[in-house]
């Protein structure tokens, strides 16, 4: 009797066991879930090589290097009919000179819903942009802050362009609120069921100059305060990230 | 402005990760360095989790800072070259060690060491302050000093051994590198007129005033802005280079081609890094002259000639010096900011508000075996 009692106590414990481990691997659609984005750069085609001189000028003659390619990406989101979700404090400075030539953003404990689209901001929203608190990447005393007055550079571009043998400077810094542009695109909720989700986007830094308008940087080879030259380029880089 | 002045009013006392778990779990461990501030403006820091600050630690790292016994010939402290009434720096072009032979760097001044380009030595050879403090100790031409030996001189001294029981329970040479860094992270100079400013406390002349606007401008000639390009290395409230990747380290257009010396390429063996330096804080400039990684200017006012119309051309030069100009461009003379000497003037009257008095008499951080 005493036997068959321990052997029922097994018996059901064992049960119980099986039950919640089944509940937790059905429950595991109402766990968050992890989403890696990927940034790859890339001038038009081809992926992104620093330091060498072998662009063509999308406007005109010449060639151009890059050596420096850096850009704020801001308040991801994830939008759907039945609710979102914000990535917090969510400032990226997006770079390339790292180990590796990809950029990775991992959003974390991201609600499994029902997301139709998946969002972000190139550059910061004016609020956050008006401020000298440290949040995510931002950073005052960093080398994408221009100065309390201003605010932040939201795409850096620094590089060398040659025509006819000669070689000169290329500055494209662009700032200022109204730059802030907002990129949206489809997303597949799917996604956040499968194992390391993952999400790659082209960031093509050509469109910076043929996106909208198509840009000679014989004729414009910087870009730092002039509002209309700003725009310019905003306009163009607000098609530079595209899902690949 | 507006929004200055709150931050000004914000000037929250940071606390880093200086009270290591550990710490109250050990009984009779060391003891939290109390009080322990740095401006809300210099942003944020890291203290190592494995080197905490405590009073202990600090107390210990400027007893060692001052002791000569830290060189083979008991002759030379850290000190020697790191003055506090000079900011921590020693006056000479390049430092003078146990050899006397001049030595390849200028020494490098040491405050606000928490923040900026978290690489040091002007090449950014040591990859943290810990790795950085025993460099000069074993260098033949600085300290010449043998670990081993220094650890057994330091074991015979019952003030010594006291001192490091209590901060980290034993003499060797990772306690006094981990020991000496932490006095140097206390090193914080936050009282210049500077600062003063940022929290809202007094007003710039208007000289100055005129400085700074010129400091933290990249002259953009289409929209009629001047400026002298430093902040374009230089952060706005820490005057120090950046903190990201590599990003504190600039070709600051001290040579020609075939002049440049490895700087920074001699730790990442990248040709891009070729001739760029470390891109120091400019707290206390005034006092720390002569300037560059060479020392080869004797003062700010060649140091200002330098970047107006100084600049030599070379394949790593920062395309932002090579592109800043408060003329218009056309004309192929060369690289010139093209500042009047009245700008140079204000800039420098500006570097002149970085001074902190304070830092360079504070008693904390002043030499321990001075009776007074």
């Amino acid at each position: 009797m005493r036997m068959n009692r321990t052997t029922l106590v097994v018996a059901v414990l064992a049960a119980a066991a099986v039950l919640y481990a089944a509940a937790r691997f059905l429950d595991h659609s109402a766990q968050p879930a992890e989403l890696t984005l990927q940034f790859h750069p890339f001038v038009g085609a081809e992926p992104l090589v620093p330091n060498e001189m072998r662009y063509a000028n999308p406007g005109g003659e010449g060639s151009f290097e890059v050596r420096d390619f850096q850009l704020f990406l801001s308040n991801i989101r994830l939008a759907g009919d039945t609710g979102a979700y914000a990535e917090p404090d969510s400032y990226h400075l997006v770079r390339f000179d790292g180990p590796q030539a990809t950029y990775l953003v991992t959003l974390h404990d991201v609600p499994r819903r029902d997301y139709k689209r998946i969002e972000f901001g190139i550059g910061v929203d004016p609020a956050a942009n008006r401020s000298i608190q440290s949040r995510g990447d931002l950073d005052p005393n960093g080398r994408m802050a221009w100065t309390w007055d201003v605010g932040y550079k939201f795409v850096l571009l620094e590089g060398a362009f040659v025509r006819g043998g000669v070689r000169k400077p290329l500055v494209y810094h662009v700032g200022f609120d109204e730059n802030y542009k907002r990129i949206s695109t489809p997303f597949d909720a799917e996604l956040l069921g499968t194992r390391d989700a993952n999400l790659s986007f082209r960031v093509d830094l050509l469109k910076m100059f043929t996106g909208y308008a198509t840009v000679d940087m014989a004729a414009l080879s910087n870009v730092k305060f002039d509002r209309n030259d700003a725009a310019l380029l905003a306009r163009n880089y607000a098609e530079m990230i595209s899902p690949m | 402005m507006r929004r200055l002045a709150s931050a000004a009013a914000s000037f929250a006392v940071v606390f880093g990760a200086i009270t290591a778990d550990g710490c109250h779990a050990r009984r009779r461990g060391p003891t939290p360095l109390a009080g322990f501030s740095a401006p809300f403006v210099f942003g944020r820091f890291e203290v190592p989790a494995d080197n905490p600050l405590t009073e202990e630690s600090v107390e210990l790292g400027r007893r060692l800072f001052y002791d000569r016994r830290l060189s083979g010939t008991d002759t030379v402290s850290c000190s020697t070259c790191h003055m506090q009434r000079l900011a921590f720096t020693d006056g000479r072009r390049t430092g003078i060690g146990v050899s006397g032979k001049p030595l390849a760097f200028n020494s490098m001044s040491l405050a606000n060491l928490m923040w900026g380009a978290q690489r040091f030595f002007w090449n950014g050879r040591a990859a943290t302050l810990e790795a950085q403090t025993l460099v000069p100790i074993q260098h033949p031409d600085e300290m010449a000093e043998d670990l081993q030996r220094l650890v057994a001189e330091l074991s015979a001294d019952d003030s010594y051994r006291a001192l490091f029981a209590a901060a980290y329970g034993e003499i060797s040479a990772g306690a006094i590198s981990r020991a000496l860094a932490s006095f140097e992270r206390t090193l914080i100079s936050s009282n210049s007129r500077y600062d003063q400013f940022l929290r809202g406390e007094i007003t710039l002349n208007a000289q100055e005033e005129w400085g700074r606007k010129l400091f933290t401008a990249h002259p953009d000639v289409k929209v009629s802005l001047r400026g002298g390009n430093c902040i374009d290395c230089h952060s706005q409230f820490l005057t120090s280079g950046f903190s990201t990747g590599l990003d504190g380290f600039s070709n600051n257009g001290l040579d020609d081609e075939e002049l440049l010396q490895p700087g920074l390429q001699a730790v990442t063996g990248d040709p891009a890094h070729r001739g760029r330096f470390k891109a120091p804080t400019l707290r206390n400039i005034a006092l720390t002259a002569p300037y560059m990684h060479d020392g080869r200017f004797a003062t700010l006012e060649e140091v200002l000639l330098h970047y107006d119309r100084g600049i030599r051309n070379s394949s790593t030069l920062s395309p932002l010096i090579a592109e800043a100009d408060n003329q218009s461009a056309g004309s192929q003379e060369g690289i010139s900011l093209h500042l009047t000497e009245a700008e140079q003037g204000a800039i420098i009257a500006f570097l002149h508000t970085l001074t902190d008095e304070d830092f360079v008499t504070a008693e904390r951080f002043s030499d321990p075996f001075v009776r007074k």
